[in-house]
């Protein structure tokens, strides 16, 4: 083996990115579902909201679009029977989940990054500081991510699997939703006075969901 | 040396009892077969065995381990052959075992020589989902070996294969010079390849024998129970 080794949890992104890229059955869903949402807010509310309820919208489509997502990528561990396989290999459920998340976060941002632009123009949204509005979208999509990653590990036991994840994930992350927005809104207006407080509370909330996750992630692979 | 030990081990379902009170325990070097009908307890007992299930009591020890608590030195002396060959269909033969070789961080060198003796070398580029099934298993038997493991646990392997498959894979597996652990509901199949043999019959232990015995010993206890 090579001295220069990856880490383990970069193996397991690193393979499911390679089955994501040649499969195409979870990345062009979610840009699909995206763009036709998109098209659809578009033609159902008047542009004249867009500046008021525009980044809500978006948020809201990022929210489904994790919804629909995420999960698959322990479901289709679990439809596969390959999970079996990680869970007798010599590496940490944490780090089986670390990989998870990592191959979720390339997901979200290979989707943001096309469907923002297209967005903001469908809109003809005007963000008065759209670096930012960019950089508060991504942190609060990683903060979804490492949510829905995280409790995707729950539901995997589950029957009804993703049906279940939407209903179990909610009440989690609304902290996440409702900081995001509040902090998305502040960057189209460009008011930006306390924005440091929802920012601040999007990423407690990740690193308190990442290491509760982590921690109790053993738990949750053993029958 | 004692490499298998389960004393008094219980297992629920929920109120069903799976496994009760199971006590035997596998030596270095043996290959034993445990045997019984569909529903027996077999695959919950090597799913207990290797780690992927907990027991409800009793004692369970592989190599001094208990595999419960999910050791990463216990699980790199292990390998699993199950019916299901655990391999990712958009991956190459040759890409599944470099992803496995890097968990078990094992020398990817290995993965050619592996792939030579499961016959598949030629086809080492081609995704596993072109595979047949029998290619699929001889697959997963090159991923079980890749660590070189001290015990191999083998649940149904040779499930859905047909009979070339079967001979094919009982082929490979007898060569082999390791502890197994073999369930069937097979008896060929548990005489080809197994010294010594458990019978299981609704979660019980009811017979153990020599493999040479099993045929009329499994038919007695069969028609009696």
């Amino acid at each position: 083996m090579s001295a220069f080794s990856k880490p383990k949890f970069i193996e397991v992104a690193w393979k499911d990115i390679i089955v994501e890229f040649r499969s195409k059955s979870t990345l062009s869903l979610m840009v699909l579902f995206s763009l036709i949402t998109s098209m659809l807010f578009s033609v159902t509310v008047p542009v004249s909201y867009a500046e008021s309820i525009g980044a809500s919208l978006l948020w809201l489509i990022f929210i489904f679009v994790g919804m629909l997502g995420y999960a698959r990528a322990f479901v289709r561990e679990v439809e596969l029977e390959t999970l079996d396989g990680l869970k007798l290999s010599p590496i940490h459920p944490a780090s089986i989940l670390a990989g998870k998340m990592i191959y979720n976060l390339v997901l979200m941002f290979i989707t943001e990054i096309v469907v923002f632009p297209i967005f903001v123009g469908v809109f003809n949204m005007s963000i008065k500081k759209p670096l930012l509005f960019f950089a508060i979208l991504t942190l609060g999509n990683s903060a979804f991510v490492v949510a829905m990653s995280s409790l995707a590990i729950l539901i995997i036991k589950s029957r009804s699997k993703e049906l279940l994840l939407p209903i179990i994930a909610f009440p989690v992350v609304f902290p996440v939703i409702s900081s995001t927005v509040f902090a998305l809104n502040m960057s189209v207006t460009g008011n930006t006075n306390g924005i440091l407080e929802p920012l601040k509370m999007i990423v407690s909330f990740s690193l308190i969901v990442m290491a509760v996750a982590f921690l109790t992630s053993e738990y949750a692979f053993i029958d | 040396m004692k490499v298998i030990v389960l004393e008094n081990v219980t297992k629920y379902y929920s109120r069903f009892k799976a496994l009760d009170g199971l006590t035997f325990h596998i030596n270095k070097g043996e290959k034993v077969a445990i045997l019984g009908p569909n529903g027996a307890g077999k695959t919950t007992l090597v799913k207990i065995i290797s780690g992927q299930m907990r027991a409800n009591s009793g004692k369970v020890e592989v190599m001094g381990i208990n595999p419960a608590k999910m050791s990463i030195e216990l699980r790199k002396k292990i390998g699993f052959v199950s019916h299901n060959p655990m391999l990712y269909n958009e991956l190459t033969a040759y890409e599944n075992l470099k992803f496995y070789s890097k968990l078990y961080e094992v020398d990817e060198s290995n993965i050619n020589k592996l792939l030579k003796m499961v016959k598949l070398y030629e086809r080492r580029h081609s995704l596993v989902k072109t595979f047949s099934r029998g290619m699929k298993q001889r697959l997963a038997i090159a991923r079980a070996l890749l660590h070189d493991p001290e015990i191999l646990i083998l649940d149904e392997p040779t499930s859905g294969l047909d009979v070339n498959g079967r001979i094919e894979l009982l082929n490979y597996l007898s060569k082999l010079d390791k502890t197994i652990l073999l369930t069937t509901h097979n008896i060929n199949e548990a005489e080809k390849l197994c010294d010594r043999a458990i019978i299981l019959y609704g979660g019980k232990i009811v017979a153990e024998c020599s493999i040479h015995e099993v045929e009329k010993i499994y038919m007695s206890k069969m028609v009696s129970l």
